[in-house]
């Protein structure tokens, strides 16, 4: 595995400490299918991913990954309440263009919503846009911005702040350093290069 | 390269050649869901590559409404046309048969070999014609189960079919969940909608108020041509699209001799109809074409109770592919399969490629259409 793939995957391990063995997981935004294959094998999940294009679903389908193409709020809609354990939004977040309209989607569906992302307070990122006025670029996303998913990144204290006018319980939380590797206990919003967090309602 | 695992398998590719088909005669009587009969029933089928000792590489593949068994390879030296789906089935090809023992066999009701309206009632003597049971789905299938069983084959490794093979495809898989490993239902839906049973009754009028169709029991060699080439005309268009048409055609003129009739073909797209129309009666029989639209316009997996109830039997994994530029089989009555599979806790894909031929977008040869069904198959 190339640094860039181990960087990539840096949350498969944390999310799969919160997923049990036979969960079923809807992981919004699945690319290749690479979480939900790992999760499969890890944790005998009943995984589907949801993807709005068609190389990441061939991918899928090579992995023996079931998915579906096409609208994560349509297909949100489609399941009734708590049809699945876990449903998954690994930086998809920032790509919505109604995100808390799916957030809440998701956590009706499901019952607990794993959300990862990278931090948009992270010092780099702030010295990025302050010294060269420049947007999020690193590893993950080294594409220029006119090659880039319209993207609407956001940092940990926004995101905590909208879990909380929300009255969104986050259950577990885990920030990476700025390798995506290391958990950073100190600082998060300024510290943390990428958070995931465990979520649920209050029912 | 992490996207490197993306690049198509293309091995060198080989075609089936030269085929035949054979005929299978079941003397049993055979129940149709409506509660008709027929006292024995032949389907003719063609098969590719070599069924395995385990006789467990098995694929079925199904028919679209005017399709018929011979989907790869030719008939003879003379025959210019190869089957209807050549570009997916031979040596080396998404339907591999240097792996797979493919069969196709031509659907009940038909009119290419397999029992249908047009065939002999051995207790009469006479063609059946408006006699033949109601047909649905469900018996083109259960037909197809006596062929499968004649191969003494448990389990298939996999069902295909496009549009109305599609639908048989899904009632494989919801009849027979312990005899499929795995579908694939290409362009097609739960049920029609009110457009497409539009569609088909147009097409089901024009056969009928034609005088020589004479309430159905009309000598083969005089059957209802024009209503019928009309029908085959007005289907054919919805399963091409806008776009596709007016790439194809656009304004192009046949004939620009204005001295001609006014009303002789003159664009490119109604000679293109009107040849399809004729070639179709050549080959089609008007009574069969009632039937299967009838079973098409019946079919439904919404009924009797819902569409999760109905799909709660499949078993197997199961992709489903939809085209956009299909207004017949929109993509959303594909989507709404996977949707209900997925609420039942199934394994089921939704796949749609954007194409511009319409419906028939499943009969192009596509690279990512290609790369799914050999990647599906193969897992």
């Amino acid at each position: 595995m190339s640094p860039n793939d181990k960087k990539r995957q840096a949350d498969s391990q944390i999310i799969a400490r919160w997923v049990h063995e036979g969960d079923r997981v809807l992981d919004l935004g699945c690319g290749r299918g690479i979480l939900l294959e790992y999760l499969q094998q890890k944790k005998s999940i009943y995984g589907v991913g949801v993807d709005i294009d068609l190389g990441k679903i061939i991918s899928c389908v090579k992995r023996g990954v079931p998915a579906y193409q096409g609208d994560i709020g349509a297909i949100l809609a489609s399941f009734p309440d708590d049809s699945f354990d876990h449903v998954i939004l690994s930086r998809t977040v920032e790509h919505l263009e109604d995100a808390d309209a799916i957030l809440a989607e998701g956590l009706r569906v499901g019952r607990h919503v794993t959300v990862g992302f990278v931090n948009k307070g992270f010092w780099i990122n702030r010295l990025n846009a302050l010294l060269h006025g420049k947007r999020t670029v690193n590893e993950v996303y080294p594409k220029p911005w006119y090659e880039s998913m319209p993207s609407n990144p956001f940092s940990v204290a926004e995101f905590e702040a909208f879990c909380d006018a929300r009255k969104i319980v986050i259950e577990n939380r885990v920030y990476l350093s700025g390798d995506w590797l290391n958990e950073c206990r100190k600082l998060p919003n300024l510290l943390a290069g990428y958070a995931i967090y465990d979520l649920s309602s209050i029912d | 390269m992490n996207d490197s695992e993306q690049a198509p398998i293309i091995p060198e590719e080989g075609e089936v050649g030269f085929v035949e088909y054979q005929d299978f005669v079941s003397k049993e009587p055979f129940k149709f869901v409506s509660g008709g009969n027929l006292p024995e029933l032949t389907l003719r089928y063609e098969t590719y590559g070599h069924l395995n000792a385990a006789k467990d590489n098995a694929i079925l593949i199904c028919h679209a409404l005017s399709g018929d068994h011979h989907c790869a390879g030719v008939h003879g030296i003379e025959e210019r046309k190869q089957g209807w789906w050549n570009f997916m089935v031979g040596p080396g090809k998404p339907i591999d048969t240097t792996r797979y023992f493919v069969i196709c066999s031509n659907v009940l009701g038909g009119c290419q070999g397999s029992t249908g309206p047009g065939s002999i009632n051995p207790e009469t003597g006479k063609a059946y014609q408006l006699d033949f049971p109601k047909l649905t789905v469900q018996d083109m299938v259960k037909a197809q189960s006596l062929l499968v069983d004649h191969f003494g084959i448990d389990r298939l490794h996999a069902v295909i079919g496009g549009s109305m093979g599609g639908m048989q495809t899904v009632q494989w898989a919801i009849d027979f969940p312990d005899r499929v490993g795995r579908y694939i239902a290409l362009a097609c839906g739960a049920r029609h909608t009110a457009q497409a049973i539009a569609f088909n009754d147009t097409g089901r009028q024009a056969i009928i108020s034609d005088p020589a169709w004479q309430q159905g029991s009309y000598d083969p060699e005089h059957g209802p041509d024009q209503g019928l080439a009309v029908a085959r005309m007005m289907a054919h268009i919805t399963y091409l699209s806008d776009v596709g048409m007016e790439s194809k055609f656009g304004r192009k003129r046949r004939n620009a001799d204005e001295s001609k009739e006014h009303f002789e073909v003159e664009f490119e797209v109604e000679s293109y109809l009107r040849y399809q129309g004729a070639s179709f009666v050549s080959r089609f029989d008007a009574n069969s074409y009632l039937y299967l639209t009838k079973a098409l316009d019946r079919f439904d997996l919404h009924g009797p109770e819902s569409l999760d109830a109905t799909l709660s039997t499949v078993t197997a994994p199961g992709l489903v592919v939809g085209f956009t530029s299909d207004w017949l089989y929109p993509p959303q009555g594909n989507r709404e399969i996977v949707e209900s599979l997925l609420r039942l806790g199934k394994h089921a894909t939704y796949a749609e490629l954007a194409m511009d031929f319409g419906h028939d977008s499943f009969l192009v040869r596509a690279p990512r259409l290609y790369e799914l069904i050999q990647r599906f198959l193969i897992r």
